[in-house]
């Protein structure tokens, strides 16, 4: 398990190291978003996902719509490359399943992502002398969200196994988050309440708000709950996943056709 | 015991409304140290019989055992599988051979330290090592080829599958995979490819499965097939003027008597098996004109086509 993390890792950073010329433009263009925000923070791209008007805020927003949204796009992308260069049968044959290799490279891509928003940030900071500080605290709400958005990501994986193309609902999907994502449930009540803690990685957007916007601490229960939102729909995106690569497996479309 | 036993394989699709049934009732075992060559045209049903062994693909009946194992139900039994699939790339063009090596080790269960010592040795085996920094998209055909089998192999898996590994590779190339095919087997794998250049399958394989449409319609080690047909086939040419099917010129009843004695029957043409099976032949035809006989020195080409229209007709 950890030699298959490590390995995927090794793969994910190769890919980037090599071919840094492809990911300089996405380097480029989150340096330039940061650097807007730096000066103006206001509205820029996804900065409607805003946790307060206070710059770390505001960047706290942007990095989590932004993972999100390269979450969610990772398994799926992952299967389409793979299955257009014709490497994609070969991590089906594996001992271990394709659910499994599939999660690690995306962690293995979040981990390299994440590295690269941390270099662009600190460079910002350093050169613009204004710095951020977030509490640690942060992280557990955030690591709710991430849960929900691979069990987007391996749901929208499962309908690119069977329906191959998927690029439009991939963009209904990002329409989708911007709401998911800034929907202030957490000011609802009653039946609405519910309906809010049903919902996919609102609660933990919402204890984001809470923590930076409002400076309130962090509410336990509530991360109880946003916890368990995001480990059922972490664990539904694992099974549609699972079925629809049974479901390709019996139709003989595992790699296209 | 075999390292792959195949029992009953049924697979159809439904493409469109259509039903194609793509494998029917297909059944073979491979033993350690041997090739079997799956042999049949485009559409036969061979890719899709190897991806029902590789797992990729679920049978609608059947079942496979590779080393005594499910593929399908026990995900153990792929580490005793290696494939280089038809028409993929099977590696990374981005990394270089070391890199596909050590990746795909770990992916098929063996630690990081493990992949790295095989993948030299396989570096050093395949005559690769002078490119295991070179990217692979910069290789050449034959390499990157090579580079896919090496890999399938990094697991040392006891069972090897290959879907027409010499496709669209230049005839250096074909030899140096042909080799490779040769050594493996004798390291005691099972090896079973795929292949429409009939003349690979009858120098690699040490038995012959051919397969149309969905059958396999003969399975024989590949030296019976082969004598059992040349120098002793004959072909009876009729003149098939008189009529504009064959078959009605012939008659029913000559047909029926002609299958009997073994004979294929393709166009205007008879082919027996024995000098005394032409003669009974030849009282059968009486007295239709004959427009040529011929001793027929076959190659597994020949038997391979004359295997499949016989189907055909039939
Ligand atoms: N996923 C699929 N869906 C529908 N038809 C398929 C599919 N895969 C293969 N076929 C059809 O099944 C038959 C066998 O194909 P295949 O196993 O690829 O043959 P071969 O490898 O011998 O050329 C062909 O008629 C092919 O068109
Ligand atoms: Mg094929």
């Amino acid at each position: 398990m950890l030699e298959l993390l490590i390995a995927q890792l090794k793969w994910s950073s190769i890919q980037y190291r090599r071919y840094a010329s492809e990911a300089i433009g996405g380097v480029i263009a989150l340096t330039a978003t940061f650097y807007g925000l730096f000066l103006s923070a206001s509205y820029i791209g996804g900065g409607s996902v805003r946790f307060g008007d206070r710059l770390d805020s505001v960047i706290v927003g942007y990095v989590l719509w932004s993972l999100v949204i390269f979450i969610m796009g990772g398994i799926p992308g992952t299967l389409q490359r793979e299955a257009q260069v014709g490497t994609l049968e070969q991590l089906f044959i594996s001992p271990f399943n394709a659910t499994q290799i599939l999660l690690f490279r995306a962690i293995g891509d979040l981990i390299i992502q994440t590295f690269l928003i941390s270099i662009v940030l600190i460079i910002i900071m350093v050169t613009t002398g204004r710095w951020l500080s977030f509490s640690p605290a942060l992280i557990l709400p955030f690591i709710t969200v991430v849960l929900g958005a691979y069990g987007i990501a391996f749901a929208a994986g499962g309908l690119a196994l069977i329906f191959k193309s998927i690029q439009q609902l991939l963009g209904i999907f990002n329409f989708a988050l911007l709401f998911l994502l800034t929907i202030p449930t957490e000011t609802w009540s009653g039946t609405q309440q519910v309906l809010g803690w049903i919902l996919p990685m609102t609660t933990g957007a919402g204890l984001l708000r809470d923590l930076m916007a409002r400076s309130q601490p962090l509410a336990l229960p509530l991360l109880g709950l946003a916890l368990l939102n995001g480990l059922v729909y972490f664990a539904l995106g694992v099974s549609l996943f699972r079925w629809a690569e049974r479901a390709a497996k019996r139709r003989g479309k595992l790699a296209g056709y | 015991m075999h390292v792959l036993e195949v029992q009953s394989l049924q697979k159809s699709y439904r493409l469109s409304g259509k039903v194609v049934e793509a494998v029917r009732d297909v059944s073979f075992n491979i033993s350690a140290q041997e090739v079997l060559a799956f042999l049949g045209p485009n559409g036969a049903g061979k890719t899709t019989t190897i991806k029902m062994i590789a797992g990729l693909i679920v049978p609608d009946r059947g079942s496979v055992a590779i080393a005594g194992r499910n593929p399908h139900r026990q995900p153990n039994a792929l580490r005793s599988l290696g494939a280089v699939l038809e028409g993929n790339r099977n590696i990374y063009w981005r990394l270089t051979p070391e890199e596909n090596l050590e990746y795909f080790g770990v992916l098929r269960g063996l630690s990081g330290r493990v992949a790295r010592q095989r993948a030299k040795v396989l570096l050093d085996r395949f005559d690769l090592s002078h490119k295991r920094k070179t990217t692979v998209q910069t290789l050449s055909r034959g390499m990157q080829q090579k580079l896919a089998i090496a890999v399938a192999l990094i697991h040392e898996p006891q069972l090897l599958l290959l879907d027409e590994p010499t496709l669209g590779l230049d005839v250096e190339a074909t030899q140096t995979v042909k080799q490779l095919v040769r050594e493996i087997a004798h390291e005691g794998r099972a090896i079973l490819l795929t292949t429409h250049q009939l003349d690979i399958a009858e120098e690699l394989s040490d038995r012959v499965a051919i397969i149309n449409k969905g059958k396999i319609v003969a399975q024989e080690n590949t030296v019976d097939l082969i004598r059992q047909f040349s120098g002793t086939v004959y072909e009876i040419e009729l003149e098939d003027g008189l009529s504009r099917d064959f078959l009605e010129t012939l008659g029913r009843d000559r047909f029926q008597k002609l299958k009997s004695l073994g004979a294929l029957i393709e166009k205007n043409c008879i082919y027996v098996r024995e000098t005394e099976l032409l003669y009974q032949a030849l009282d059968i035809l009486k007295p239709l004109a004959i427009a040529r006989i011929e001793k027929d020195q076959a190659n597994l080409t020949d038997i391979f086509l004359k295997f499949i229209r016989e189907d055909y007709y039939a």
